[in-house]
């Protein structure tokens, strides 16, 4: 980022605590504006604290947040002049969607006709026209999240944030709805914070993702740089690389050779840790071979055909080698209990040094 | 399909009974009584003379219970509201443990404490001589209509309170998240976003205290002994002293309008809603 633009967020060294458990220890987030942010993972993470926190619904415990350069910390909510939109709608259901879209407005004492201009405009960005008058509790849930979106966008706010806005929605009405967003985001050009643990939309919608694990800023970079290179075994896995295996990594002269336990081995020269390392590999990293084949930069592991599965597209094989099982996808078809070659290319494999197991240590 | 039904009616038969042996007939009885003269003719004599004995009182009631059930109200939302709406735990815990000792002490205990309280050399004016907030002499007894009212409101909020702050945590909070987050206020969030969505509860909240200050014998008459008074001092009085049924009914005919008048109010405010939902 040009640090010589002002920072839409800047979160420093937040700490926040529920009673005397602390759930985000010191975290450290930039966001310039005009970016989309997504804040990725599992529950229970804090991602949903750091959003709140950011909202102003959780208070600090230490640390700053600075919207465009003004410390927010201490600040109520409803002067941070954000907007945001919630998983629940949270639209409300004595007023129309009229009068949801418009209170923003209202509060800040637009008059009456020009509200009713303003919300009129909105509602046809998002293909609500005409639905002024209804009550919110007569619309379909992605009619409901539009009205949302519309009253978030309606104070035409500088930063959106998003708590899982799309996870209650059936799956069209979410794929259809994160491109608007995305595209809303790129005209009006706000800043935007979306907050999920469904990974395809987090890369799909953000200009950077944020992978968070117990409280904590695990990776910051762009969906390629998250996905193609995690940096650690929590990001690895949490992107979709879940298959794990054990390699011993030796040096041989200015490259390296990656040892499999069944004796199998390739030299590779790309930077890869030294020793025992595990590595993680997603299910289309791996591919189905002659058992006995040898490929320049991969290994191949030979093992049998345990189950097969047709999600559509490609075949999802549960291939068995020695007493592990990994799951591969491939385009070919082939039968259950057939010999194959599980083919491990080492440029697509994640390799971070083993943890010693338990039972080696000895302090 | 006839025996389940006869089965069924057999079941509420006793509910039914009790209904129609407890209220019904005496309900029943006591408009007969009211409408109809001793020789049992048709009449509105009684209402004509309960109208000239008490048509103060009959006013007197209705403000009593008018303005007790709107500072009620306004108290109650503003409980209900802090419990719902406050940042500070501490006023939370204090208010939540304390609103709802007043449930458990009944009228006549709450009018005797009233007496009191409220009394010229009372609690109240003792303590505010106490702390220089009064001279002595500028005492006076409260134990008028203010003295009904503040016992009333005193012993209402805690139920409806109870109900308010119920259905306030019951409604999603990101109802309320939203708001602030556009930019209102708490008073604001509370007034258009929390109220509106509990306002069923409120109304029927306050009907049901309205109906319950109606009926109290025991505080106009222990609180306010002297004229103007209640209605149920004057129900009393008519039969205790004169043992005047007749036009002690009629007052109760009166009572039942002015509940009868409410109850109407909020259902067809009920069937307004059903209609919109």
């Amino acid at each position: 980022m040009d640090s010589s633009v002002v920072a839409a967020i800047d979160v420093d060294r937040l700490q926040v605590s529920y009673g005397s458990q602390p759930v985000l220890h010191g975290v450290n987030l930039t966001v310039a504006p005009g970016e989309f942010i997504a804040i990725l993972g599992s529950s229970g993470c804090g991602k949903t604290t750091l959003l709140r926190t950011i909202a102003g619904f959780q208070k600090a415990s230490g640390g700053s947040i600075r919207l465009f350069g003004r410390d927010v910390v201490d600040m109520p909510p409803e002067k941070r002049g954000m907007a945001m939109m919630f998983q629940s709608y949270a639209l409300w259901p004595h007023m129309t969607v009229l009068g949801n879209v418009g209170y923003g407005l209202r509060l800040r004492s637009v008059p009456k006709d020009e509200i009713r201009s303003r919300v009129a405009a909105i509602l046809k960005i998002l293909g609500l026209s005409g639905l002024e008058d209804r009550t919110v509790t007569n619309l379909s849930g992605g009619q409901r999240q539009r009205v949302a979106l519309g009253r978030a966008l309606a104070i035409e706010p500088k930063i959106l944030l998003l708590d899982e806005p799309l996870s209650n929605l059936d799956a069209k009405v979410r794929i259809q709805l994160r491109s608007e967003i995305k595209s809303l985001q790129n005209r009006l050009g706000f800043t935007a914070v979306h907050v999920t643990h469904d990974r395809e939309e987090a890369m799909t919608m953000a200009d950077r993702i944020v992978v968070m694990d117990a409280g904590r800023i695990v990776q910051v970079g762009t969906p390629e740089e998250v996905f193609d290179r995690p940096n650690s075994p929590f990001v690895a896995s949490f992107m979709g690389a879940e298959n794990t295996i054990e390699l011993d990594v030796r040096p041989s002269g200015f490259s390296v050779e990656v040892h499999a336990g069944n004796g199998s081995a390739a030299t590779w020269d790309g930077p890869v840790p030294v020793g025992p390392v595990t590595a993680y590999f997603r299910d289309d990293a791996a591919s189905l071979e002659d058992p006995h084949a040898h490929i320049d930069g991969s290994l191949v592991l030979p093992g049998r055909i345990a189950q097969r599965t047709y999600p559509g597209g490609s075949y999802r094989y549960l291939v068995a080698v020695g007493d592990r099982h990994f799951s591969v996808t491939d385009g070919q078809y082939h039968e259950v209990d057939r010999p194959v070659g599980l083919r491990l290319p080492l440029e697509l494999l994640h390799l971070f040094p083993a943890t010693q197991p338990k039972g080696k240590v000895h302090a | 399909m006839e025996r389940p039904s006869l089965i069924g009616l057999a079941l509420i038969a006793p509910a039914l009974a009790m209904i129609g042996a407890l209220f019904l007939y005496p309900l029943g009885f006591s408009l007969v009584s009211a409408f109809t003269e001793e020789s049992g003719r048709l009449s509105l004599t009684h209402f004509q003379k309960a109208y000239e004995l008490y048509s103060t009182d009959i006013l007197f009631t209705l403000f009593i219970v008018i303005v007790s059930t709107l500072l009620t109200g306004l108290i109650s939302i503003a409980i209900a509201g802090i419990l719902t709406l406050s940042e500070t735990p501490w006023l939370i815990t204090a208010l939540r443990n304390l609103y709802r000792w007043p449930l458990f002490i009944p009228f006549i205990v709450a009018a005797q404490c009233m007496r009191t309280f409220l009394a010229k050399n009372g609690l109240m004016n003792n303590s505010f001589v106490a702390l220089g907030l009064m001279e002595p002499l500028q005492a006076t007894s409260f134990l008028d209509w203010r003295g009904i009212i503040v016992t009333f409101v005193w012993k209402q909020v805690p139920f409806v309170t109870l109900m308010l702050a119920g259905a306030m945590a019951s409604i999603d909070r990101a109802t309320i998240e939203a708001g602030r987050n556009l930019g209102a206020s708490r008073l604001r969030v509370l007034i258009e976003i929390v109220l509106p969505q509990v306002f069923q509860t409120l109304l029927v909240g306050l009907v049901l205290s309205f109906v319950t200050m109606l009926s109290v014998l025991s505080v106009p008459m222990m609180v306010a002994g002297s004229q103007p008074t209640m209605l149920t001092v004057d129900m009393a009085f008519r039969i205790n002293s004169y043992g005047d049924y007749a036009t002690a009914n009629a007052l109760g005919v009166i009572s039942y309008l002015i509940a009868g008048t409410v109850a109407w109010i909020y259902l067809r405010h009920n069937v307004k809603q059903g209609a919109q939902a």
